[in-house]
């Protein structure tokens, strides 16, 4: 599980509470509990592509937020090269 | 969440016994259904009760308090809990609160019993280091948990018991929360430590206070050397505290009370001590955050509206999307996502400027694609 520890990484990079983490999320529109997000940080739980998305944003504007570029990868980047 | 929905109890008879079998996991949100189920089943006077944990995924600290009240009552009017098939981590549970002296252990399968299913990922139930196998048994302290109806503050209880019983030197335990904006003991292992704590919120001083404003902890080796607080240190001396241990709570990286260990003799607190403290806090902020503890601060309500607010717009976005481009949902969120980046915006600013009256369906082209 490539991606999930790529989210988990970033956050602890970040210094970002599983809980802040949570919060961002859900301000973006994130659906899941803030237990079932940890239960993804640490592999527990599988995320839809959406739901990872969302933490990817969370994480990268947190990223942004202090300077740095959008590190975490996005579940679509794939896909969408040309 | 899933607990709820694999959470089980039935109950059963078998050789004679009543047997309740749980399934799933046993936390804060199901302890109350296994014990108004156990609680049942002890006001109808069945004396002879199995508990079946076979299918038990995961028990937290709620639920062995559950299992302690239940066995205790049982012992009370002559009759005996059995524990059957216990996952090891849960038997380990019940071993460190000394709960395992009071029920009968019944381990139907010892081959099963190596590794249970909640051994794997867990980060949630307490890891007490496993040479602590020798920890002292405090049944009286166990047993002096009185029956809550607030769980949060059960399983504070239950946090503070553990810690008491599993931190080497320590005299006693407490559990200091902001309440309404004052801070109170919600949990205490005897009246003594309940003064100490008192002690601190009548001088407005001690390192309780101090581990619950700043979110440190605050360790003093020996009161009898201590200068910090003044007007503090003397009353505890006089209780015979010599050495305190505070330890933060934290809920959403706020400080919001402290874990409090005393001890009548100096120096009584090394690095393992602090870590063990560690735990517990961590375990007590935990029970906290999912019981949802911290929402009456007004900063909590602020980033509760900010959330809310945010959400809306971004869903409005997203609808425009959707409209605009024909697609789903979760497109459409894919797709506002993708243009932020683009326009090197927040999500939330992306989304505003798409629902902006100025920039809306009027100009299609706007906004919507990188």
């Amino acid at each position: 599980m490539s991606e999930i520890d790529v989210l988990e990484e970033a956050r602890r990079k970040l210094g970002l509470s599983v809980g802040d983490l949570w919060f961002r999320y859900f301000a973006l529109g994130g659906m899941s509990t803030a237990l079932e997000v940890e239960a993804v940080l640490y592999g527990a739980l599988v995320a839809t592509s959406h739901d990872r998305d969302l933490l990817a944003v969370a994480l990268n504007e947190r990223f942004a937020e202090q300077g740095h570029d959008h590190p975490v990868p996005y579940a679509g980047d794939e896909a969408s090269r040309p | 969440m899933s607990s709820f929905r694999e959470f089980a109890v039935s109950t059963a008879f078998g050789s004679g016994r009543l047997v309740v079998e749980v399934q799933g996991e046993v936390d804060l949100l199901t302890a109350p259904t296994l014990g108004a189920v156990l609680g049942a089943l002890v006001d109808q006077r069945h004396l002879d009760v199995v508990l079946d944990l076979a299918r038990l995924q995961f028990m937290d600290a709620s639920g062995v308090q559950i299992v302690a009240d239940t066995a205790e009552r049982l012992q009370a009017a002559g009759g005996t809990l059995s524990v059957r098939s216990a996952p090891a981590l849960t038997l380990r549970l019940l071993a460190i609160t000394a709960v395992d002296q009071v029920v009968l252990i019944e381990q139907a399968d010892p081959a099963g019993a190596g590794l249970g299913p909640e051994q794997r990922g867990d980060d949630h139930s307490l890891s007490v280091p496993s040479e602590r196998a020798d920890l002292p048994r405090n049944l009286t302290q166990l047993g002096s948990i009185p029956a809550s109806h607030e769980v949060i503050d059960g399983a504070l209880r239950l946090v503070t018991s553990l810690a008491s019983a599993t931190v080497e030197g320590a005299d006693g335990v407490s559990v200091t929360l902001s309440r309404h904006g004052r801070l109170a003991t919600v949990a205490s292992s005897d009246d003594t430590i309940l003064r100490m704590d008192q002690h601190q919120y009548e001088t407005g001083e001690g390192p309780c206070l101090s581990a619950a404003a700043s979110g440190h902890w605050f360790h003093s080796e020996s009161l009898a050397e201590e200068d910090r607080w003044p007007e503090f240190t003397p009353l505890a001396l006089e209780e015979g505290i010599s050495s305190i241990l505070s330890t933060p709570l934290m809920a959403a990286d706020r400080p919001v009370g402290a874990l409090n260990i005393y001890s009548g003799t100096e120096r009584a607190f090394g690095t393992h001590q602090q870590e063990l403290a560690a735990l517990f806090a961590t375990q007590a902020s935990r029970i906290l955050i999912d019981g949802g503890a911290d929402v009456s601060n007004e900063q909590m309500q602020a980033r509760i509206v900010g959330a809310l607010l945010s959400r809306e717009t971004i869903a409005r976005a997203q609808g425009i999307l959707m409209a605009r481009e024909r697609v789903t949902a979760e497109a459409a969120a894919a797709l506002l996502h993708r243009s932020a980046r683009t326009a090197e915006v927040t999500v939330i600013q992306q989304a505003a400027e798409l629902v902006a009256p100025t920039h809306g369906d009027d100009d299609p082209d706007r906004g919507a694609r990188p």
